[in-house]
């Protein structure tokens, strides 16, 4: 069990496989597999066609509602948890009854659901009478390792759910996520939660572990995992809709990137996609674009220049080149090439590619931002700091009015709102202008984005006409700060001098401008001597919890699930898994290290993302890492942009 | 750098653009999985599959131990471990929320009272599962009359949501409109019953008219609803109505703008008042100066029709030197001008507009405006700049001679 914990967590996918092998035997011998398409490129990451092959799958399909008739009788379907695909496949599989009868019964019918079969989907079985014909199974993979300590479920429909639609029945999938992985790195014995969400997280987690506790087998804390930190998505919108300003970061504004894979697609990037044409509409069809690997173990390139400040990035490249066509002259003797063809032409072919790939993406980032990135920059800045409201404004109005983005534009407008507010004209000229261009059906995407909490819907001036009288006396007044400036600069995120700050500070991922919260929290737990010096540097965090057998010495007695539910007070917190920092402040007054975990040894640390994380803070983990001389290893749901936090409220 | 040009040949580029052929298309993938000699699924996956490789860097067995992995498949499964065989005790309110919690299949129906039914869903809000949590809603909605079920959720406002997610994906819009009507947030079913409208008449106009006006007539009307929100949605009417009217099937489903970009295009020299006209569009639908005249600048300069960009966006002042005057604030519509290759001399004129010569000499630079760079460097009388920018510039060239020329200029009194 002394592998390198890297490695541990690469081979994670075994796991997975495993799990689709127990589902698969379940599904009879000989069978088709109709696969949703976005599950394709997971899929990969767990097996290949030859271990499906190896286990009774005879063909593969694209789930297609107008798919036909197929070669064998027996069908899996696998679909993502999503009801509307879900529905889909049961007509499809209602039509087929209609047109034979007998098939059903024949038990030919499976639905793998990945992460989870819900309660619901049952009763829809049963209410379209499928009950009994058709066998659903839940497939909970396991998080996979898409680069060097980074770590990802890929259930990009997850954010939605959760914070669009404040959905939370895949909840318990991240919670199942993580179980699974601490049987392999062992448990942690600190553990913090920030957010609702990620509180929840935790009581399944130890609901988990307590149904599960005499069978688990290695109860001791673990040595790689010093610590657990879980975040929810809305605890730091900021890092989400600020552009960023590293190479990964930017590759993931313009190019879609599925499953770790990137599709350099330099003609219509996400950018240019997302704006109005007004030109001759060339339709460029599905032309075929490299895909590129975003993994540093395949890449080492990208492993260099992934984390970089953009503008570094083509210095990097040019010397590389450069180094490159040194190394071509040196093979001259015959058996020189012999061996360099036997040995290296392989690897520096692969490496060449690379380094073109990257280069014509840097063009593309060049040319696609470059002539606003300054500005946007500034704006941005302004904003965090509250500064400048009006010019801020204007330069987002203006946005709305000429070179309007169907994403990154509404970013711009969730910013100033969470960090300036809006004022009620001020949002529907913004709100009208967006409807001007993209059509009036997208109002109800503003409602989306204030029930994700990304937008704040300031009040109708009728509604507040009582106020009106103070709300002129308060603009008199200096400015206060708003609330996300008070907590920003209480945890430090707000850089007083953006332009200055080196390359150890994390904020260089937002130009100096802005610590992203996962790295906040990260460094004062890496940092910390004692537990109550860990919490006093996040007092600022209104939602902050703590868990893991660090609780043990402040438990009055274990209690069981049974027992916790029991004594329950009317909609109160749980407090399963994890219990509210504030209630330990007394004890830790007279003993500031109870629980005996500070200074946090090993130093290695997992932050969840619960909602997606993005490669900016990604690379702001990096940055704590090297400075406190600890390991980070990120994971989340999925890597996602600030343009697919847009996109799922649309 | 300069001399790194050939991993930028067209050579390597191509070669770069045809080396993942093996990676396919969604059609081919489809086309692969209905051949029937079915060979070939491998195209499924793409050949880079990096994983299979690496997995094997740790076997299993030193991941976990077999009884571990049980456990884990165990827990997948949500079945009962197979020692817990028919012993089923009388269930509390805590085992089913633990059963529901695991993923276990568990019957609800024994907890009838008021109190334990009240204690499932508190019990299923504190752990947070909201798979629970709905099947709760669900099972209480089946048992227990509306209204009571109504008041439990109205104080809780995590399940209310579930229960909101539920009948909205499932497209019971009417049940959804009744539960918020009945607890006072009409304003928001409104606006859940425009998204429903929207998504599913999307392809028939005549529908989506009469859905929407009935809409706005019944719903959006009410106290509480917002003012600018119903009068996007009587414009949204408005523009339904015109398009029935002008009935071209191109037209369907455009936004405003691209209706006006349509427009530009087709019936430019309509005046206002026709029915085409760009500029009744503009009337009838509050469309800002700023963004017409930015529509106005991309069709035209898209298609090639610059003398109408610059009849539109110049004019001569009194001097009867030529100017810029246009909505769109200066350096945005420099920077759209270069974009679509502007000529260099529309170019100058329109950074000539910049009247801080520092601003200006920065964007001369930016968008390569030789002559405006010389001729502001010029009027600050700064010889060594203009020596240096002299030497970025092709010798022989038209904006080297004129930086020659400026130097040797007598009538400039060079502070350098």
């Amino acid at each position: 069990m002394d592998q390198p914990l890297s490695m541990k967590l690469a081979s994670m996918s075994l796991i997975s496989q495993c799990k689709l092998k127990e589902i698969l035997l379940l599904c009879g011998d000989k069978k088709d597999l109709i696969i949703d398409p976005t599950l394709i490129k997971p899929l990969e990451r767990i097996c290949g066609v030859n271990w499906l092959r190896q286990h009774g799958i005879d063909k593969i399909y694209k789930m297609d509602p107008q798919l036909g008739s197929t070669a064998n009788t027996t069908r899996v379907y696998f679909i993502p948890a999503c009801i509307l695909k879900y529905k889909c496949v049961l007509d499809q599989i209602a039509s087929l009854l209609s047109q034979n009868p007998a098939l059903a019964d024949l038990k030919c019918f499976h639905i793998i659901i990945v992460p989870k079969v819900l309660t619901t989907y049952d009763s829809v079985l049963e209410s379209k009478g499928l009950y009994g014909i058709v066998k659903l199974h839940t497939f909970a993979w396991e998080l996979m390792a898409m680069d060097e300590q980074l770590l990802s479920l890929e259930l990009p429909f997850l954010f939605k759910q959760l914070f669009v639609e404040q959905n939370h029945s895949l909840l318990s999938s991240i919670s199942m996520s993580l179980w699974s992985l601490f049987h392999v790195t062992g448990k942690p014995k600190a553990i913090f939660s920030v957010g609702k969400l990620s509180a929840s997280v935790l009581d399944m987690l130890e609901v988990y572990n307590e149904t599960f506790a005499r069978d688990f087998l290695d109860s001791h804390s673990s040595k790689e995992i010093g610590a657990l930190i879980v975040i929810d998505r809305n605890q730091d919108y900021a890092s989400s809709l600020l552009t960023p300003a590293t190479y990964s970061g930017l590759l993931s504004e313009l190019f879609n990137i599925n499953c770790g894979h990137l599709d350099l697609n330099v003609k219509e990037t996400k950018v240019k996609k997302g704006k109005l044409n007004f030109g001759a509409e060339e339709e460029s069809g599905s032309s075929k674009n490299t895909v590129m690997t975003l993994d540093s173990s395949i890449d080492t390139l990208y492993g260099e220049i992934k984390h970089r400040h953009f503008s570094e990035v083509l210095s990097v490249l040019s010397s590389k080149a450069k180094l490159l066509k040194n190394e071509d002259i040196k093979a001259l003797g015959i058996q020189e090439i012999k061996h360099f063809v036997a040995t290296k032409l392989q690897q520096v072919s692969l490496f060449k590619q690379n380094l073109v790939n990257h280069v014509l993406a840097c063009e593309t980032i060049i040319s696609e931002m470059s002539n606003k990135f300054e500005n946007l920059k500034l704006a941005e800045t302004e904003m965090l700091n509250n500064r400048n409201k009006k010019s801020n404004f204007t330069f987002v109005d203006e946005n709305f009015g000429t070179d309007i983005h169907i994403y990154n534009s509404l970013r711009l407008m969730c910013l100033l709102s969470l960090t300036q507010s809006l004022t009620y004209d001020e949002y529907n000229s913004l709100v009208s202008k967006y409807l001007l261009a993209f059509g009036y059906k997208y109002l109800y995407v503003f409602n989306n984005l204030i029930n994700a909490g990304l937008l704040v819907q300031p009040s109708s001036p009728k509604l507040s006409l009582n106020i009106s009288n103070l709300g002129n006396l308060s603009d008199r007044l200096p400015k206060w700060q708003n609330e996300f400036q008070s907590i920003a600069n209480k945890l430090k995120q707000l850089p007083s001098q953006p332009d200055k700050v080196g390359k150890t500070s994390p904020s260089y991922v937002f130009h100096g401008g802005y610590v992203p919260l996962v790295a906040v929290v990260c460094n004062a737990i890496l940092t910390s001597d004692t537990f109550a010096d860990a919490i006093s540097k996040l007092a600022a965090i209104s939602d902050l919890r703590v868990g893991g057998t660090i609780l043990n010495q402040f438990k009055d007695g274990m209690e069981t699930l049974n027992e916790k539910l029991s004594n329950l007070k009317l909609q109160s917190d749980l407090e399963f898994g994890c219990k509210d920092v504030k209630s330990f402040a007394k004890v830790l007054k007279s003993e500031p290290n109870k629980g005996g975990c500070f200074p946090l040894k090993p130093k290695t640390v997992l932050v969840y993302v619960v909602g997606g994380v993005n490669y900016a803070e990604v690379a702001a983990c990096d940055v704590i890492q090297t400075n406190t001389g600890s390991k980070i290893i990120v994971a989340s749901d999925c890597i996602s942009s600030g343009a697919d936090l847009m996109a799922a409220s649309t | 750098m300069e001399d790194d040009d050939y991993w930028n040949t067209s050579e390597t580029k191509a070669k770069a653009f045809s080396f993942d052929d093996d990676v396919l298309s969604t059609q081919e993938i489809l086309a692969i999985g209905q051949r029937s000699t079915g060979q070939n699924e491998e195209g499924i996956f793409s050949n880079l599959s990096v994983n299979t490789v690496k997995s094997a860097a740790v076997p299993l067995n030193s991941l976990v131990s077999s009884k571990v992995l049980d456990l884990i498949l165990l827990a997948q499964s949500g079945k009962d471990p197979s020692k817990e065989t028919k012993q089923e005790p009388e269930q509390t309110v805590a085992m089913s929320l633990k059963r529901l919690t695991l993923g276990r299949s568990c019957s609800l129906h024994v907890h009838r009272s008021m109190k334990s039914k009240t204690e499932l869903l508190d019990g299923a809000l504190a752990i947070g599962d909201g798979n629970a949590v709905l099947t709760v809603v669900l099972f209480l909605i089946q048992t227990l009359n509306k209204k009571l079920v109504y008041e439990l959720l109205s104080s809780r406002p995590v399940a209310l949501n579930h229960y909101i997610a539920f009948l909205h994906n499932e497209g019971k819009i009417t049940e959804l409109t009744d539960l918020l009507t009945m607890l006072g947030r009409s304003p928001e079913a409104a606006m859940y019953q425009y998204q429903h409208a929207v998504k599913t008449q999307g392809n028939n106009v005549d529908a989506l008219f009469r859905k929407l006006s009935n809409l706005l007539a019944n719903h959006f009307n009410q106290p509480g609803v917002d003012q600018h929100q119903a009068k996007m949605i009587a414009d949204y009417i408005k523009l339904l109505e015109w398009q029935k009217h002008v009935n071209k099937p191109e037209l369907s489903y455009k936004s405003v703008i691209q209706w006006l970009a349509y427009n530009c295009t087709h019936h430019w020299h309509e005046g206002a008042g026709n029915a085409m006209s760009p500029l009744t569009l503009c009337q009838r639908h509050q469309i800002t100066p700023l963004q017409y005249d930015w529509v106005v600048l991309n069709v035209h300069a898209k298609s090639g029709k610059w003398d109408i960009v610059e009849s539109l966006f110049t004019k001569k002042d009194w001097f009867g030197r030529t100017t810029v005057s246009s909505n769109i604030p200066i350096e945005t519509l420099l920077s759209r001008l270069s974009d679509l290759q502007a000529s260099k001399q529309l170019l100058a004129t329109c950074v000539n507009k910049v009247a801080n010569s520092d601003d200006r000499l920065r964007l001369a630079h930016m968008y390569k405006i030789h002559a405006v760079v010389i001729e502001t460097l010029a009027k600050q009388k700064d010889r060594a700049a203009l020596t240096n920018y002299k030497m970025t510039l092709n010798p022989q060239s038209e904006e080297y001679i004129l930086a020659e020329n400026t130097l040797r200029d007598n009538s400039i009194k060079w502070k350098n």
